[in-house]
C-alpha cells in the first residue's frame, strides 16, 4: 500500500491518522479488511469532493461519522446489532436535531450561549490567575516541589530575611539533606548601554543560583560556583533574561561578551535565561542577575557581604532525595545550635529556621492566609456567578421544554421511551455548554491577556504573567460538561414526566405559578444573587472605608514626592551628602514649596525596616515584639508631612554626625514604654548605639490604611546617613508643577541622575490601597454582572409563567375578576418567590462572609448597609421583573386568551 | 423439496431469516445484480442508486459486508482480473443464491407496497 503514488504529505499524514485510528475496530476485522479500508480510504481520498485542504476537513467529518456507526457495529454480535448501532444513529440524530434546533432559534441560542458564556469564561479567567500566581509550580525550574525556602525565625518575625554570613553557613552545613542551597534579593540599579539609561531592578544572586533552580541559559553560562562567589568585587559579570535581551539588544546573538554600565561600573554579559524562566518569584520578571559578590560594588559606602545580622536575602534549596520537609526542619534545628555555640551573641534570639515548600509559598508565604482567602472568595464568587448562569440557561430550557411538551407527550405515547426523550434533550443541553464553553474560553482568554498587560502603579519589573495552559482548558471543559448536566437535568427530568402524556390532551394547561421546578429556580436565582452581590457589597464598602481612613498626615494632594539614589550614579557618602544638601536648598527656594524633607521610606509603602530595639527600664516579656519600625529622615520632613509635635522637637540640621544621637518617636512608643511619664531625655539602645528621645509625635499610619496604631522611630539621616532618598514637599499649589521643578532641579545638577516614583502622595497612597480596589472593582464587576443575570432570570421566569396563565387569568377576567387584583395576585405571587430566595440568600451570606472578615479593612462581616441596600435593590429588580408581564396579563383579552387555546 | 417461489425448502427457511434487508443490504445486492464488484464500487454505485442518500464510509462498507457475508446474502468473488488502480488486489463480492432470492422476494413486497400506495393515492 506503501506504493501508492503520488502523495502530498499532508494526505500522507491524514492517511497515517486514519491508519492509527483503525486501531479502534477489533482485532479479527482488522486482520481481515484492514488493507481493504486502507485501499477504500484512497479511493474516497481521490475524489474531487475530498481533495484539497477543505476537502480534507470534508473527509475528516465524514470519516468521523464513520467511525461512530461502524465500530459499534464492528464490536458487537449480530444478535445485539440494532441496539447498538441505533443508540448510535440515535445520537448522531439527535446531535443533527440539536444543531438545527439552535440554528432555528438564534435569539434564544444566543442568549443561552452568551449567559453561560460569561460563567465560564470568568471561572477559566479566575481559575488561570489563581493557577498562574498560586498553584503553579515556578515555571521554567526543575522539580520545583523539591524547592524549599528558609527564614530565620525572631520573637514575632515568622519569615526573617537572611545575611549573607548566615547563608554561607547554612549552605556550607546543610549538605547532609540540601543538595544546594541558594540565596537571592532585589536590588534597583540603573543600566547604561549604548548611551541610554535605565532604571531597573536586579536580582543579586549567589554563585549557585541557576544550578540550584536547574535552570540552564539559553545562551552563554551560568555563574559558576566555586569562582564566582569568591573574592568580593572581582567579578563584573551580568545574566540578562530573556525579556531584556529581546526589547533592549534586539535577541541579538551576539550578545554574549558585550558590556553593560550598571550604577556606573562595567560588567560583561555571560548568559541569557531561558524564555520559561522568570526570575525566583512568579510575581516579578527581573531583567538583570549579578552575582552576590559584586553587591558592595552596586552599593558603595555600606558593607553589605560582612554583617551576620543585616537580613535582607531570600535563600532557597534544593531537597535531596528521600528528604522530606521534617527532614530539613531538623536538619536547620542542628545548623541552628550550632551556630549558637560557636556565635552565640548573633544567633542568641533566634528561635529557628521556618521552613516553606517553594510550591505552598505562592507570592510570599507572610501574605499565607491572605492570598489564599483571596483566592478561595475569588473562586467561590465566579463559582456562583457560573451557578446563577445555570439557573438562568436551565430557566431558559425548562420553558422550552413546557413549549415542547406537546411534542414529547406525542412522541412519548407513540412509544418513545422516556429514556431515548431524556437523552435527546441532554444531548441538545451538552451541546450548548460545550458551545458555550469554547466562547468562554475566548472571554477569558481577552480578560487575561487584559490582566497580564496590567502594570501595578509600583516601579518595578512586575508582571502577572497570567496564562491559560492545559490545565485551565481542562478545567474549563470540565466546567463546561458540569454546567450542561446541571442545567440540563432538571428541564429533560421535567419534560419526561409520566404525567406528559396529558399534556397532549388539556393541550397544557397549567398549575397557578408554574411548575415546580421553575418556582425552584427562581428561588434559587435570588438566593445566589443575593449571596454574591452581598459578598461584592461587602468589599466594596471595605474599599470605601479604606479610603476614608485618616493616614495621621495632612493633604495628601498637596504632597509631593520623587525618589533618587546618587549613588547609582557612582556617588560616595560625602558626594551624596553634598548633592542632597544642594538639593533641598533649591526645593525650598521654590516658590510654591512650603516645605521639604526627605525620609528613606515613605509612608503607605509596601515595604518596611524594622530594627530590635533595647530600652533600658522595660523588660520584654517572652515573645514580646522587640523588633520595631522605623525610617531616616532630614529636618523638614516632619513638618513637610505635616505630622504635629506632641513635646520636645524635631530635628534641625544640626544634628548630625557631630552631635550626639538623638532620635524622635512616636506617641505609641512613648505609650508603650514609659506610660504616665514624659519620653523625653529616655534612651533607646539600638543600631549600635544608645540614642536620646528628644521629641514625641502623632502617631499616623506607617504600612497600610488598616493597620493598629503602631510603634514608630525616626532616626536623623544626618547621623545614619543613606543616599537612597525620597524627597517630599508641601506644595501650595499643583504638586504636579512642583514635581516639574523637582525633575529640573536633580537635571540641572547631574543630567544622568535616574529619578523615579515621581508622583503626588495621594498617587502614591493609591498603591496601598491597590488590593483593596483591584479586589473591590473586579467583585464590583462581578456582582454587577450577577445583578444583570438575576435580574433577566427573574423577569424570563416571571414572563413565561405568566404567559402560560394566559388562559387562566383570561377567565378570571371573563368571569369578572377585576383586573387589579388579577395584577395583585400575580404579584404577589411573584414577590412571594422573591421572598423566600431572599431569606435563603440572607442565611447564606451571614454564614460566608464570617470567613471574610479578616480581609476587610474596617467593615464588619455584618455590615448594616451591605446587607440592606444588596436585599432592597434585589427585591426591586424582582418586583419589576414581575409588573412588567403582571401588567401584560391584567390587559388580557379574555375571548382571545380563550380563543387562543 | 420445492416450495412457493421455486426455491429450495432450506432456502424458504433462510429467506425469514433476512427478510426483511436494510435499505443498506438492499441496495448492495442491487450493486452487485449484474455481477462481481470490488467494495469501492458498490459504494460508489448505493452511492448514486440512492442518490446519495446512503453514503458508505470505509468502515460501514465493510461492516455491512461482513454481516451480509456472514448471513449468506454474499460471498467473495475471484478476482476476475480487471484493468484499473491496483484492481489486483482488491476483494471483489458477489450475490449468493439466498441473496438473489433475498433481492427478488424484497424487491416484490416492496413492488406490492408501491402501487397499492399508488392505487390510493390516485396518482
Amino acid at each position: 500500500m506503501s506504493a501508492h503514488t503520488p502523495q502530498s504529505p499532508k494526505r500522507d499524514r491524514l492517511r497515517r491518522v486514519y491508519q492509527w485510528l483503525l486501531a479502534l475496530y477489533p482485532h479479527d476485522f482488522r486482520a481481515l479488511y484492514e488493507s481493504d479500508l486502507l485501499q477504500a480510504f484512497d479511493d474516497r481520498r481521490s475524489e474531487a469532493r475530498f481533495s484539497g485542504t477543505l476537502g480534507g476537513f470534508r473527509l475528516l467529518l465524514f470519516l468521523a461519522r464513520d467511525f461512530v456507526t461502524a465500530v459499534p457495529m464492528a464490536r458487537t454480535s449480530q444478535n445485539e446489532r440494532r441496539g447498538v448501532e441505533g443508540i448510535m444513529h440515535d445520537i448522531l440524530r439527535d446531535l443533527r436535531f440539536s444543531v438545527r434546533m439552535l440554528v432555528k432559534n438564534p435569539a434564544f441560542t444566543a442568549a443561552a450561549v452568551i449567559t453561560l458564556a460569561l460563567g465560564i469564561g470568568m471561572n477559566a479567567a479566575t481559575f488561570s490567575t489563581v493557577h498562574s500566581l498560586l498553584l503553579r509550580p515556578l515555571p521554567g525550574a526543575e522539580a520545583p516541589d523539591r524547592l524549599v525556602q528558609l527564614y530565620r525565625e525572631w520573637p514575632g518575625i515568622e519569615f526573617g530575611a537572611n545575611s549573607p554570613p548566615h547563608y554561607q553557613d547554612v549552605r556550607d552545613r546543610s549538605g547532609d539533606f540540601l543538595t544546594d542551597v541558594a540565596s537571592w534579593y532585589f536590588e534597583p540599579i540603573s543600566v547604561a548601554s549604548d548611551g541610554r539609561s535605565e532604571r531597573t531592578m536586579s536580582v543579586v544572586v549567589s554563585a549557585n543560583f541557576f544550578q540550584t533552580y536547574g535552570v540552564r541559559p539559553q545562551l552563554g553560562r551560568a555563574f559558576t560556583p566555586g569562582v564566582e562567589d569568591r573574592d568580593p568585587g572581582a567579578h563584573p559579570v551580568a545574566i540578562i533574561s530573556d525579556g531584556f535581551w529581546h526589547a533592549r539588544f534586539a535577541g541579538d546573538p551576539g550578545i554574549i561578551g558585550q558590556t553593560v554600565r550598571i550604577n556606573g561600573h562595567t560588567f560583561e554579559i555571560v548568559g541569557v535565561t531561558p524564555p520559561d524562566f522568570g526570575g525566583p518569584m512568579s510575581l516579578a520578571r527581573p531583567p538583570v542577575y549579578l552575582p552576590l559578590m559584586m553587591a558592595n560594588v552596586l552599593s558603595p559606602g555600606f558593607d553589605r557581604l560582612a554583617s551576620r545580622g543585616n537580613n535582607f536575602m531570600n535563600v532557597v534549596g534544593r531537597m535531596g532525595d528521600d528528604v522530606d520537609l521534617e527532614r530539613v526542619q531538623d536538619g536547620m534545628s542542628v545548623v541552628l545550635a550550632q551556630l549558637l555555640e560557636e556565635l552565640p551573641e548573633s544567633y542568641e534570639g533566634q528561635l529557628g529556621h521556618t521552613v516553606v515548600l517553594q510550591s505552598e509559598a505562592g507570592i510570599h508565604p507572610s501574605f499565607g492566609n491572605a492570598q489564599t482567602g483571596m483566592s478561595s472568595i475569588m473562586m467561590a464568587v465566579v463559582g456562583l456567578l457560573l451557578l446563577i448562569a445555570c439557573v438562568n440557561v436551565a430557566n431558559l430550557f425548562l420553558a422550552r421544554a413546557r413549549d415542547r411538551q406537546k411534542e414529547m407527550g406525542i412522541r412519548l405515547s407513540m412509544g418513545a421511551g422516556r429514556g431515548r426523550i431524556i437523552q435527546q434533550l441532554l444531548t441538545e443541553s451538552v451541546l450548548f455548554s460545550v458551545l458555550a464553553g469554547v466562547a468562554g474560553l475566548g472571554m477569558a482568554q481577552v480578560a487575561t491577556r487584559a490582566l497580564s498587560a496590567f502594570q501595578p502603579p509600583i516601579d518595578g519589573p512586575w508582571a502577572f504573567g497570567v496564562e491559560m495552559d492545559g490545565t485551565v482548558l481542562a478545567f474549563t471543559f470540565a466546567v463546561s460538561i458540569m454546567a450542561g448536566l446541571v442545567f440540563g437535568m432538571a428541564p429533560a427530568l421535567q419534560a419526561a414526566r409520566p404525567d406528559t402524556a396529558a399534556a397532549v390532551k388539556n393541550g397544557g394547561a397549567k398549575k397557578p405559578g408554574g411548575s415546580r421546578a421553575s418556582r425552584g429556580l427562581v428561588v434559587a436565582q435570588v438566593a445566589l444573587s443575593l449571596l454574591l452581590l452581598v459578598s461584592s457589597g461587602l468589599f466594596l464598602r471595605a474599599l470605601q472605608a479604606a479610603t476614608a481612613i485618616d493616614p495621621g498626615f495632612e493633604e495628601p494632594a498637596s504632597l509631593a514626592m520623587a525618589s533618587v539614589d546618587p549613588r547609582l550614579q557612582g556617588y560616595d557618602e560625602a558626594q551624596a551628602q553634598e548633592f542632597w544638601d544642594r538639593t533641598l536648598e533649591d526645593v525650598q527656594a521654590l516658590p510654591e514649596v512650603r516645605s521639604v524633607g526627605l525620609t528613606l521610606t515613605a509612608p503607605l509603602s509596601l515595604g518596611s525596616s524594622d530594627r530590635s530595639v533595647d530600652v533600658p527600664g522595660y523588660e520584654f516579656a517572652e515573645g514580646e515584639r522587640q523588633s520595631l519600625h522605623y525610617t531616616y529622615v532630614s529636618e523638614g520632613y516632619l513638618e513637610a508631612m505635616g505630622i504635629e509635635l506632641v513635646e520636645g522637637r524635631i530635628f534641625t540640621r544640626s544634628d548630625d554626625a557631630e552631635g550626639p544621637p538623638v532620635m524622635v518617636i512616636n506617641q505609641r512608643f512613648a505609650d508603650r514604654f514609659w506610660p504616665g511619664e514624659s519620653a523625653l531625655g529616655k534612651t533607646v539602645n539600638t543600631a549600635g548605639r544608645s540614642w536620646e528621645v528628644v521629641g514625641v509625635v502623632e502617631t499616623v499610619k506607617y504600612q497600610s490604611l488598616g493597620e493598629e496604631p503602631t510603634e514608630f522611630m525616626y532616626f536623623p539621616y544626618r547621623i545614619l546617613f543613606r543616599s537612597d532618598m525620597i524627597l517630599v514637599a508641601r506644595t501650595s499649589g499643583d504638586p504636579q508643577v512642583v514635581l516639574q521643578r523637582v525633575q529640573e532641579i536633580v537635571r540641572g545638577a547631574d543630567p544622568d541622575m535616574p529619578l523615579y516614583d515621581v508622583r503626588s502622595m495621594e498617587d502614591h497612597m493609591g498603591v496601598a490601597l491597590l488590593p483593596a480596589r483591584l479586589g473591590g472593582s473586579v467583585l464590583g464587576i462581578f456582582g454587577l454582572l450577577g445583578l444583570t443575570l438575576a435580574a433577566v432570570g427573574i423577569y424570563g421566569v416571571m414572563a413565561y409563567s405568566v404567559a402560560q396563565r394566559k388562559r387562566e387569568l383570561g377567565i378570571r377576567v371573563a368571569l369578572g375578576a377585576d383586573r387589579a387584583l388579577v395584577l395583585r395576585l400575580v404579584l404577589t405571587e411573584g414577590m412571594r418567590l422573591a421572598l423566600i430566595g431572599t431569606v435563603i440568600g440572607l442565611a447564606a451570606a451571614f454564614g460566608v462572609t464570617r470567613f471574610m472578615e479578616g480581609m476587610l479593612y474596617d467593615v464588619e462581616a455584618l455590615d448594616p448597609v451591605a446587607f440592606t441596600v444588596v436585599p432592597l435593590v434585589l427585591i426591586g429588580v424582582a418586583a419589576l421583573a414581575v409588573f412588567l408581564p403582571a401588567r401584560r396579563a391584567a390587559r388580557v383579552d379574555p375571548i382571545g386568551a380563550l380563543k387562543s387555546e | 423439496m420445492y416450495a412457493r417461489n421455486g426455491l429450495p425448502m432450506t432456502l424458504e427457511h433462510d429467506l425469514d431469516d433476512v427478510l426483511p434487508l436494510s435499505p443498506t443490504a438492499f441496495h448492495v445486492l442491487v450493486a452487485m445484480a449484474n455481477g462481481p464488484r470490488h467494495g469501492y464500487a458498490i459504494a460508489q454505485e448505493v452511492e448514486s442508486l440512492t442518490d446519495g442518500r446512503i453514503v458508505m464510509g470505509p468502515g460501514t462498507l465493510y461492516g455491512s459486508l461482513q454481516r451480509m457475508v456472514a448471513s449468506s446474502l454474499i460471498e467473495e468473488a475471484e478476482n476476475p482480473g480487471e484493468e484499473g488502480l491496483h484492481a489486483g488486489r482488491r476483494r471483489y463480492y458477489q450475490m449468493t443464491p439466498l441473496g438473489s432470492a433475498a433481492l427478488r422476494a424484497e424487491s416484490e413486497r416492496l413492488l406490492r407496497a408501491v402501487n397499492v400506495a399508488q392505487e390510493r393515492l390516485g396518482t
